[in-house]
């Protein structure tokens, strides 16, 4: 079963994912990169940690896909 | 294990939490128990079916869980020895939930029946088992609380001040650590995030100096920082008959 590795970046501080995990199919890793990067997002941008986060899975260090999350919030005033 | 040995985490417990006298303590003791071993990962009782008994730990960690439909599975409560889980499948028969070891667990299984005849013969018996089953509502209201309400590090962090003090009663500390058998995607299961977050929060309370995991053991670096980041208070687990 192929491994991969999610490697996670808050405010482009990089946490290494040294472990990895098996996967059957891609459409899984897709799924699990997305919601990981969604929950770590919740937390970081109610924490005010960070503001962007970024999930960068990679395959026998390929990169396999990346999804990116930004808080973007415009208060009233604000152009 | 001796068959003798079968109810002891669980009377150590009634001990503790319970107003029992020693006549219950001698009536539990007394009761036909039939030991069965389960390994690790499999269904003791499973959602849907009929229950005829309930499975009292006597050794290994067991979890309470739903499956959705797409497949998600939610942890709902880690148990330990001396509890039984499926208490409430006494008067509710047909399970609404799976009953899973973590590890490799004995069980001691009483016959419904037992329990029944058991109760009427003692009402401070079944008051007591009532008062089990209310403990356990409470512990699930604040499951509901952690999962849906604190940020993914304080919901693991509470996850262990719980089970630590669980462990406590039945005395399985040793210094600063104890038992915490669950794989990466099973933290991930209980706190409702993927295994790769469950991983991610794993770690960062290793860097923060909070707690360590190793081989299924959690060493608390930190008490202070640890109970201020779990937010957490023990009124809801009712560990004194006096409260």
């Amino acid at each position: 079963m192929p491994r991969f590795h999610f490697h996670i970046e808050e405010n482009g501080r990089l946490i290494k994912d040294e472990d990895g995990q098996e996967f059957l199919d891609g459409e899984k890793v897709r799924k699990e990169a997305i919601a990981t990067g969604a929950s770590i997002a919740r937390d970081a941008f109610m924490a005010g940690c960070a503001c962007r986060v970024v999930v960068d899975v990679r395959e026998n260090n390929a990169r396999f896909l990346k999804v990116s999350i930004t808080l973007d919030v415009q208060e009233d005033g604000e152009d | 294990m001796s068959s003798d040995d079968i109810p002891a985490a669980l009377v150590r417990r009634l001990r503790t939490t319970s107003a029992v006298t020693d006549e219950d303590i001698k009536a539990i003791e007394a009761l036909p128990i039939s030991v069965r071993e389960y390994p690790a990962e499999h269904n003791i009782v499973s959602d849907g079916q009929k229950a005829t008994e309930c499975c009292l730990i006597t050794r290994g960690f067991c979890a309470r869980s739903k499956t959705t439909s797409e497949g998600r599975r939610q942890i709902l409560s880690l148990h330990i020895p001396g509890e039984i889980p499926d208490l409430m499948s006494l008067h509710l028969h047909v399970m609404d939930h799976d009953l899973t070891t973590l590890t490799a667990c004995t069980v001691g299984l009483i016959n419904h029946e037992t329990l029944r005849l058991l109760h009427r013969r003692q009402p401070n018996l079944a008051d007591m088992f009532w008062r089990d089953t209310l403990i356990d509502a409470a512990m699930f209201r604040e499951w509901i609380v952690n999962v849906g309400q604190r940020p993914a590090p304080a919901r693991l962090a509470h996850v262990i001040v719980e089970l630590r003090e669980r462990l406590k009663v039945i005395g399985r500390i040793e210094g600063n650590s104890f038992e915490m058998p669950l794989t990466q995607e099973q933290v991930g299961e209980a706190l409702g995030i993927t295994a790769v977050h469950a991983n991610r929060v794993i770690k960062q309370l290793r860097q923060d100096g909070i707690v360590a995991f190793h081989r299924g053991r959690v060493e608390v670096l930190d008490e202070d920082k640890l109970l201020e980041l779990a937010g957490f208070d023990d009124r809801y687990l009712h560990l004194s008959p006096a409260l």
